[in-house]
């Protein structure tokens, strides 16, 4: 049977080297990712240098471990959603061939282990090519953290022999999975099939693909409602993955949507002969359409996500900071030259937000299970221990002045409050990002070399895009680490003070003046920078993976269609116009994969939008417009060319030589 | 038209007939529009000989031969096949008869196009269970004239060639009945010869039952006999045909 196969690899081979490419770039995708993260993670930073830079360099990780825990994690689901969609795709595609298997008497059993041993094959070719593909791929990604400064210079990711398991199960495993389906699907096909031009006549939108779809669906509903009522952090988390989850419910559902394409297309092109037959094309190869939309719509699905919700998120966080933040300038000095900033004449208030380093060690402890009631005759028993879990963390707090800091951040605390931010004290933010430290907690910490006991005071509000990890009153910390500590102070000019003349005092005695809107902007504009940046590391190989993807679903569609265009030739179309009709055809794909693509980045959006507005108290989402003229643009562009490219090659034959013979 | 032919049944399906259907009908279609593509057709092909289905276009040809062939459910009725009563098989008896009791030659050639003539003729073999004996393949295509094509693909033969591919491929198991629509359709008239003498040396020579589809009277004079359909009725038959005689009654019907 496998002999079969191979032998079919001459005359179908778009349809296995399409296959074979989707496998060994998810493989090497997935690969790369999952080594970067596992090198990541396993760092330690250097016990050489000053712990301040430490920690921020174990931040500076944890960061990098986070973004590339989001970067594999949408490696595994592209490979898995175009590997699958892709196999199951070109079994589609070749069911007239099935059909005949099955008319000299082949049986269901012949056509399924021909399609999984071909899935085998193709599958573990793609691996085998993938793994070395994979450090390629790492390299590229490497020098790409490196030079976006996500990861330290001087970064080298290990190779893991495991690896090579994860990625045969990648590869071969998703293979597998992916055409199973398709597979039973196909081994129903009827011998009397092979007789008809007709293609698949079987429905496309089977019971299954309705329930699975509707069942997507209502997950990304679900899951787009869950994002605007959780906290910052976990609304970033889960809203993103509304989009996944819709766009494989928008790919499921996407059949149902075709004729109505269709429909439109057929409007706009009314009167017109190749408007006509792409309009006819389109509904009656509504399969084809759909598997060659998927790998668009998921791909246009990704990035409006992602770049929308990182834009959305850093305005939010810009905002807030706006509304939050009262002051006129902002100086960054040492923690020592706070004091002659404070004397300046002209100043009225001083606020120094000071970066100090901590390590910590508390004490969870969980719910106290009340004791049941003793039984008649038995002694009482003795309450269960509550369980303790003691937890490690290092981080930069912010040592400030209470009563000052209170007149510059005007935001309410989530529980407790900053007047009782004195003596040995703290109040904890985003360090606790799984909430589970309580008014009232001990904290041990270390602050340089120095021991405290911090009592938990106030718990700050959540914050867009992370905010102060914890604050400290400035008596606590140590008078040689405050003065070394690098320092942003927020200064309130007195009423008919100068604002130049101040500025030029402060840069006199030493340090960096920024007036308040600058710096706001400033910051923002930073914060912009990065969150390009971590989107440019989430999506930019698995974009031009799924953009690669796009291209193989337009060639292995067009593969399967010589013997129709021959077929429009004999009857009368130049060879201009059936390329012409295969280009607006896949135009009107191209418009589905976009319009869907879009739906389900709502999803994302809408929960993303509603949890910023929800914590900044205004705003809701940014479109990302020009995001969204260039991905509508390229996608006309790659689709249109390829299509023309393919249907061009398609007809270069003589139409007579392929109407004769089957292919 | 009132003539109606009543053949004579016996109550068990007789070893005699290779294929025979009992008041076979086959509908097809939605709620809105029911075609009765065979309506109430009751026939028997009997063992080793050569049966043509003429009729004019839409009259249910296929759809017979399918039926009979085990490609199609009736809607109502029953069909044996080789001695089975195949109208309730499911797909495993049914891809068992294929294998080994029906052979199948289709008017476009359906070889599977990456396949040489010598290796589209094994797969039947293969798919049979059977050792594949080269040899047999290569007497099989010398058979058919074609020895000295057995490397080449489908796109490297004439139609005339495909076919005779096909008819191997459709014999080399040695089925019980050989089911043809429209062999001779997309050939020219010297091709078309071809294939008919050698249908007909396999009846001559190996008692070969056939079932065969078509609208050529020549082709149909070839067979031993002739059975008329139109609007899925059998109207005629007719032993021993001559073209002139079958053209006579196929204009008729067409009138
Ligand atoms: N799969 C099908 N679905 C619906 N109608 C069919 C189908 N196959 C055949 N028919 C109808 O049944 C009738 C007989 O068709 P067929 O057996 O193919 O005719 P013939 O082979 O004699 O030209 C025709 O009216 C045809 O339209
Ligand atoms: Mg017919």
């Amino acid at each position: 049977m496998l002999k079969l196969s191979l032998r079919t690899f001459a005359e179908r081979w778009q349809l296995f080297v399409g296959s074979i490419i989707t496998v060994m770039i998810g493989v090497a995708l997935v690969q790369s990712s999952l080594l970067i993260l596992i090198s990541l993670a396993t760092y330690e930073p250097p016990a050489s240098i000053p712990m301040l830079q430490q920690i921020e360099l174990a931040n500076a990780y944890e960061g990098g471990i986070a973004l590339l825990g989001v970067t594999t994690g949408f490696s595994v689901f592209l490979t898995a959603f175009i590997v699958s969609s892709t196999f199951a795709f070109t079994v589609s595609q070749r069911r007239q061939d099935l059909a005949l298997l099955r008319l000299v008497g082949g049986s269901r059993g012949n056509v399924r282990r021909l399609l999984l041993s071909e899935a085998a094959v193709l599958g573990s070719i793609g691996t085998a090519l993938g793994i070395p593909f994979g450090l390629l791929t790492m390299e590229l990604q490497t020098n790409l953290l490196i030079s976006l400064q996500l990861v330290p210079e001087g970064f080298t990711p290990d190779f893991q022999f495991w690896i090579v398991a994860v990625a045969i199960g990648v590869g071969v495993g998703i293979a597998i999975a992916g055409v199973y389906v398709a597979a039973r699907r196909a081994s129903k096909v009827r011998p009397l099939e092979a007789l008809r031009e007709s293609g698949d006549v079987r429905k496309v939108m089977s019971p299954g693909r309705w329930i699975a779809g509707l069942f997507c669906l209502f997950a990304a509903l679900a899951m787009t409602i869950l994002s605007a009522l959780l906290p910052s952090v976990g609304a970033m988390a889960v809203g993103i993955n509304a989009a996944l989850v819709a766009s494989i419910a928008m790919a499921a559902l996407s059949p149902v949507v075709v004729p109505l394409v269709a429909r439109i297309f057929g409007f706009l092109f009314r009167g017109g002969l190749i408007g006509t037959l792409a309009q006819a094309n389109l509904r009656d190869g509504v399969r084809r359409s759909a598997a060659t939309a998927a790998p668009l719509l998921v791909l246009v699905a990704m990035l409006l996500a992602q770049w929308g919700s990182s834009e959305t998120i850093s305005d939010g966080a810009a905002e807030q900071a706006r509304r939050d933040t009262r002051g006129d300038l902002v100086v960054s000095t040492q923690g020592a030259a706070v004091p002659a900033i404070a004397r300046t004449s002209g100043v009225e208030l001083v606020s120094p937000e000071s970066q100090v380093p901590l390590t910590s060690t508390f004490n969870e402890v969980g719910e106290v299970e009340e004791p049941e009631e003793p039984e008649e005759g038995e002694a009482p028993k003795a309450p269960e221990p509550a369980e303790v879990i003691t937890h490690k963390a290092s981080a930069v707090a912010t040592a400030v002045d209470p009563v000052a800091y209170q007149r510059t951040h005007v935001v309410p605390m989530a529980e407790g409050s900053l007047a009782d931010l004195r003596g040995a004290t703290v109040a904890v933010g985003a360090f606790d990002t799984e909430q589970t430290i309580k008014l009232g907690t001990m904290i041990e910490a270390k602050i340089g070399d120095h021991p405290v006991k911090l009592k938990v005071v106030a718990l700050l509000p959540d914050s867009i895009g992370g905010g102060a990890t914890m604050l400290l009153p400035r008596d606590v910390v140590p008078a040689d680490v405050l003065a070394a500590a690098p320092t942003q102070t927020v200064v309130h000019l007195a009423g008919g003070a100068d604002q130049g003349a101040v500025v030029d005092k402060l840069r006199e005695q030493g340090g960096e003046v920024t007036p308040m809107a600058a710096w706001l902007a400033e910051t923002s504009k930073k914060n912009d920078q990065q969150q390009t940046k971590i989107s440019t590391v989430v999506m930019g190989l698995s974009g031009l993976y799924a953009l690669i993807a796009v291209i193989n679903a337009v060639v292995i569609g067009a593969a399967a269609r010589r013997r129709e265009f021959a077929a429009a030739r004999v009857s009368g179309l130049r060879r201009s116009q059936v390329v012409r009709m295969a280009l607006v055809e896949s135009w009107g794909v191209t418009a589905i994969g976009l319009v869907l693509g879009a739906l389900a980045a709502v999803t994302t959006l809408i929960g993303i939008g509603a949890s910023t507005a929800r914590i900044t108290g205004s705003g809701g989402v940014t479109i990302p417009w020009l995001m969204v003229g260039l991905v509508v643009l390229g996608a006309f562009v790659v689709v249109g060319c390829t299509s023309i490219w393919t249907a061009l090659s398609a007809t270069r034959a003589r139409p007579v030589t392929l109407i004769g013979a089957r292919e | 038209m009132t003539t109606t032919v009543n053949f004579q049944l016996p109550q068990q399906a007789p070893a005699a007939s290779a294929v025979e259907l009992r008041g076979v009908s086959r509908e097809y279609g939605s709620k809105h529009a029911t075609v009765r593509a065979l309506n109430d057709v009751s026939l028997s092909f009997p063992t080793g000989t050569w049966t043509a289905v003429m009729g004019p276009s839409g009259s249910g040809k296929s759809t017979l031969l399918h039926c009979a062939a085990g490609l199609e459910q009736v809607s109502s009725g029953q069909v044996f096949l080789a001695g089975r009563d195949i109208t309730f098989a499911n797909d495993d008896q049914l891809t068992d008869m294929r294998r080994r009791e029906v052979g199948f030659v289709f008017q476009s050639f359906n070889l599977i196009g990456s396949l040489t003539a010598e290796q589209n003729v094994a797969l039947s073999l293969k798919l049979a269970g059977t050792r594949v004996d080269k040899s047999l393949v290569r007497t099989v295509l010398a058979n058919v004239g074609l020895a000295d094509r057995a490397k080449h693909k489908p796109r490297e033969l004439s139609g005339g060639q495909q076919q005779r591919v096909a008819i191997a491929r459709g014999m080399v198991t040695r089925p019980a009945v050989l089911f043809a629509d429209e062999p001779t359709g997309a050939l020219d008239t010297k091709s078309a010869r071809v294939v008919l003498d050698l249908l007909r040396t396999m009846v001559q020579t190996q008692r070969q039952s056939i079932v065969m589809v078509t609208h050529d009277p020549a082709a149909a004079a070839a067979a031993d006999s002739v059975v008329f359909l139109r609007d899925g009725v059998i109207v005629d038959h007719l032993a021993r045909p001559s073209a002139t005689v079958v053209a006579e009654r196929l204009a008729h019907l067409e009138g």
